[in-house]
């Protein structure tokens, strides 16, 4: 029986290890919320190989997904997914999760994301820059390398004429692979009372969404909730399960 | 190893864990039964169920309170005998009260 539902378009490669990759659902919109993620599958003989990812897209392109993928060596399904080539068959699963934006929430929004876990914060932030007064935003996204900086195009771009702070670190600084860099350095948990002081970023009027590593969900939990910010105010998205290895979008 | 719903689902079916999961691998049907059941065959491990339940019912298999080992039968269960595994719930349930 054919599963597949839809086409791999194209893949984008950031490193050897990190790209975008763009697929069209067959029947048109996934008709997902930002923030929401999708099983990407890809058969194996008569067996489907299935993993969810974040969509990073915004919801109404066409029936185009683009999501952002961390290849794991010995992976179930992203090995098989660096190996697919345009045009490759795939399925789709239906959006799930919870992990969504509040309509109409005014308060300054602050993202914190490592690696991966930056995509559903793009998609987040393209449906929140296009009402009329958008509220502000903060995204401090903590990666090893700046090669492993996905979206960080578009992030500047949006920090230059929009209410978006972008606030990017490296964990790594010393490798040859940031040579060259000049911004923030640390893990995103060591500068998220730095950069939540230096933007003013007040407890009672703010909303903070944090994605990826769960010791780094967890920690900045800690932080934030030692600032101020309530409960109801903390919102989170594991990518793998906490204390186990790397699952959730990664393998 | 798959992820299992464990005794705390009985008579809630909060429905969170059928919201988040992926591959749509949570099943049950609250006019027949009482609690939700986790097909180990098609669970990939990504734990969203287990932070989504607010019952406290999700557990790795690996890591059910020994009281609740049989859940994990119960569960595999449920997708190929579903009246054997509503029988297995309500004999839990009675001897959990």
């Amino acid at each position: 029986m054919d599963v597949t539902n839809a086409t791999l378009l194209e893949r984008v490669d950031l490193t050897d290890a990190v790209a975008h990759f763009r697929v069209r659902a067959d029947d048109g919109p996934p008709g997902f919320r930002p923030g929401q993620y999708m099983a990407l599958g890809l058969a194996d003989g008569d067996r489907l190989v299935q993993r969810p990812y974040s969509a990073a897209s915004r919801p109404d392109m066409d029936g185009d997904v683009e999501f952002l993928i961390r290849r794991v060596q010995g992976g179930a399904l992203t090995p098989r997914l660096w190996d697919a080539r345009p045009g490759a068959r795939m399925r789709v699963g239906r959006p799930r999760g919870l992990f969504t934006l509040q309509p109409d929430d005014p308060r300054t929004h602050l993202f914190v994301a490592t690696g991966t876990g930056i995509a559903p914060f793009v998609s987040m932030l393209e449906t929140l820059l296009e009402a009329p007064r958008p509220p502000r935003s903060v995204v401090i996204h903590g990666v090893s390398h700046p090669g492993e900086l996905g979206y960080r195009a578009s992030l500047e771009g949006w920090a230059y004429g929009w209410p978006v702070s972008y606030e990017p670190t490296i964990s790594r600084p010393a490798d040859p692979a940031s040579q060259g860099w000049a911004g923030l350095t640390g893990r995103a948990e060591a500068v998220v009372d730095r950069v939540c002081d230096e933007h003013g970023l007040d407890p009672a009027d703010s909303v903070a969404y944090l994605c990826g590593n769960p010791e780094m969900i967890a920690t900045v939990g800690r932080i934030l909730a030692a600032r101020g910010f309530p409960a109801e105010a903390i919102k989170s998205e594991h990518y793998w399960p906490a204390g186990s290895p790397e699952v959730r979008t990664s393998a | 190893m798959a992820y299992v719903i464990a005794e705390p689902c009985i008579d809630h079916m909060d429905q969170s864990c059928v919201a988040v999961c992926p591959v749509d691998c949570i099943a049950g049907d609250p006019a027949d039964d009482r609690k939700f059941f986790i097909d180990p065959d098609g669970c990939i491990d990504c734990g969203s169920c287990e932070a989504a339940c607010p019952n406290g019912a999700i557990y790795r298999a690996g890591d059910l309170p020994q009281a609740w080992t049989e859940y994990a039968w119960i569960d595999a269960t449920w997708f190929r005998d579903p009246a054997a595994a509503r029988v297995a719930v309500a004999d839990a349930a009675a001897s959990a009260a």
